[in-house]
């Protein structure tokens, strides 16, 4: 029998288990680092014989990331795509699970399981059925290739989570904030602003940095239905890849797709109690 | 008044949402069901119902290999990443130094794209990467293809470790959150029973957590299952995962091979849905067995 103190302490396996796991999880950036500033480094040596900026200087064309950080890597105007498109699917997303969310917490209505199973599909529908089908739909419509066709696709993976989110935060919320203000006489619109949203609040920015973070990871979606004309992070980096192969160039450009998702996520730790991702996540 | 009132606000509540995921998803399973089964007006070809498609896509022997790489790649990594989020998750529960450092650090994956995931991949375990230098370097090997190959060939560890680093956090969240959820209490009251901890764990904690653990094996295996990016870049070529073979179908110069394409596609779909369905019965049975439900 062990006492609750010494259950509450690692066990001599755990404790290389987690450092294994960090190691796991973090270890790989390193050599990717050191890849992005690397101009010569053969097997096996295990650090570059020779330096990016070593060579800079000399070579007629672009090297590292002088290349990555140039317009030719499209690197500028992929980062920007996929904050644009982040930023419009997350609030298009907002805006139509908002409602959604409310009417599955506080009402009860026929097909109420039938919406909650068509609400988790796009959870377990593989991603490749929808992309490639989903390209004739966007033909016919003209949304091939557009902006507005690739924010919309982006919200047939993130309104799982967006609706869960909302709705467990509904859920905590009794409806008596909203009558309470009614009867002080606020009209509908101020009592949406001044006491509903403010309540939700702590759910919406979770909801938000998620739908972002899923969006700005999108890769297929936005691959096929934005006809190779609609560059993002994750685009760019796969066509930079798709061979086998990694130079300096591709390891930087890793590097950066890695950044939007790490920053918003360090925010996010800040900003949203865990509890709240994880109520979308656990049902 | 009230009941008229809120019924129409509440379709008004749900349509947008509805739309999107009735017309557009909805749509596009449909559509693919119907071009896999020859229709396809577009392209001039309309032989509803037509199941050639289907019959030549099965026929061949190299799709029944494709399927099994497809579910050996989707099974190993789901199942490898369940083990390892089962024991991260428990450690997790405890007090140690430095554990706002781990908990931070084990969820980056979940928020960095697949891609890069796949070039950690490619320098880490490929025959010039990093760990063949490492080997080189303890004196193991003296050539790079003495290195074991991961990548680029059939079976590989490559495609698996991309997707079990990448869903390690996933899995991991959901758990963590239900152990929370659950408390100590039934696992305290075991150990003063007398239970050991191995009891404890498959007794006490797996029953308590299985929903969560149903969910997140659910969303990862259908996502493996339909992904495409590792296996395209990290698996060994011909004969590919269902989802590449799609994809080179489709972007075919023919365009009457894209309904060979969306027969592939729906193919994935039936697997994968035969599977969960398959996988939540017997959960459901679990369920039941134990007294649940």
């Amino acid at each position: 029998m062990q006492s609750p103190s010494k259950q509450m302490r690692l066990s001599v396996f755990q404790r290389f288990y987690i450092v294994a796991v960090v190691a796991f999880v973090l270890g790989p950036f390193l050599p990717l680092v050191i890849q992005s500033f690397a101009f010569r480094w053969a097997w096996p040596d295990l650090l570059p014989s020779t330096w990016w900026l070593e060579r800079r200087t000399y070579s007629p064309v672009p090297l590292a990331w002088d290349y990555v950080l140039s317009p030719y890597s499209q690197v500028g105007v992929a980062t920007i795509n996929t904050l644009f498109i982040g930023f419009a699917a997350t609030l298009l997303c907002l805006l139509i699970c908002l409602p959604a969310a409310r009417a599955l917490a506080r009402d009860r209505f026929r097909g109420k399981r039938a919406f909650e199973f068509l609400l988790s599909m796009p959870l377990i529908v593989p991603e490749a059925v929808i992309g490639m089908a989903l390209l004739m739909i966007y033909i016919r419509l003209g949304l091939a290739g557009s902006y507005t066709g690739v924010i919309i696709a982006h919200l047939i993976p993130t309104i799982p989570y967006m609706v869960r989110m909302l709705t467990s935060v509904y859920l905590g919320l009794a409806p008596d904030y909203e009558e309470q203000a009614a009867i002080l006489g606020a009209g509908r619109v101020r009592i949406l602003l001044r006491v509903t949203l403010p309540m939700l609040m702590p759910g919406v920015v979770a909801g938000a940095l998620f739908t972002f973070l899923v969006s700005s990871n999108v890769f297929l979606l936005t691959f096929f239905l934005g006809q190779g004309r609609i560059v993002t992070l994750p685009t760019l980096l796969f066509s930079k890849i798709s061979g086998g192969s990694l130079d300096a160039s591709a390891a930087g450009i890793a590097l950066v797709a890695s950044l939007p998702g790490i920053v918003l996520f360090a925010l996010s730790e800040r900003l949203v109690r865990e509890e709240l991702f994880v109520g979308g996540l656990g049902r | 008044m009230r009941g008229d009132r809120s019924r129409l606000i509440v379709i008004l509540e749900l349509a947008p949402v509805a739309l999107v995921l009735g017309g557009l998803f909805g749509g596009a399973v449909v559509l693919a069901i119907l071009q896999s089964l020859g229709f396809a007006p577009w392209f001039g070809i309309n032989t509803f119902p037509d199941f050639s498609y289907f019959a030549r896509l099965w026929s061949g022997e190299a799709f029944w290999i494709s399927l099994g790489f497809t579910l050996y790649y989707a099974v190993a990594s789901t199942v490898l990443a369940l083990v390892l989020a089962l024991i991260l998750s428990l450690a997790l529960l405890k007090s140690f130094t430095g554990r706002r450092f781990v908990k931070f650090v084990y969820k980056l994956p979940l928020v960095i794209p697949y891609a890069v995931g796949i070039a950690l991949a490619i320098l880490m375990l490929g025959n010039g990467g990093m760990l063949s230098r490492l080997a080189a370097f303890a004196g193991l090997i003296d050539d790079p293809s003495g290195f074991p190959s991961i990548l680029k060939t059939h079976y590989g560890w490559g495609v698996i470790a991309v997707y079990v680093w990448k869903q390690l956090p996933f899995m991991t969240l959901a758990i963590a959150a239900v152990l929370v959820g659950i408390g100590r209490r039934t696992q305290e009251a075991a150990s003063l029973l007398g239970a050991g901890p191995l009891t404890i764990f498959f007794r006490v904690t797996l029953p308590q957590i299985a929903p969560g653990v149903v969910t997140a094996v659910l969303i990862c295996f259908a996502f493996n299952i339909g992904a495409f990016e590792a296996p395209f870049i990290l698996g060994g070529g011909y004969p590919d995962t269902l989802p590449v073979i799609a994809w080179r179908y489709f972007n075919d110069a023919d365009y009457a091979l894209q309904l060979q394409g969306m027969a592939a596609v729906v193919s994935i779909g039936l697997l994968s849905g035969c599977i969960l369905l398959a996988y939540l019965w017997s959960y459901r049975r679990f369920e039941r067995r134990i007294g649940r439900d």
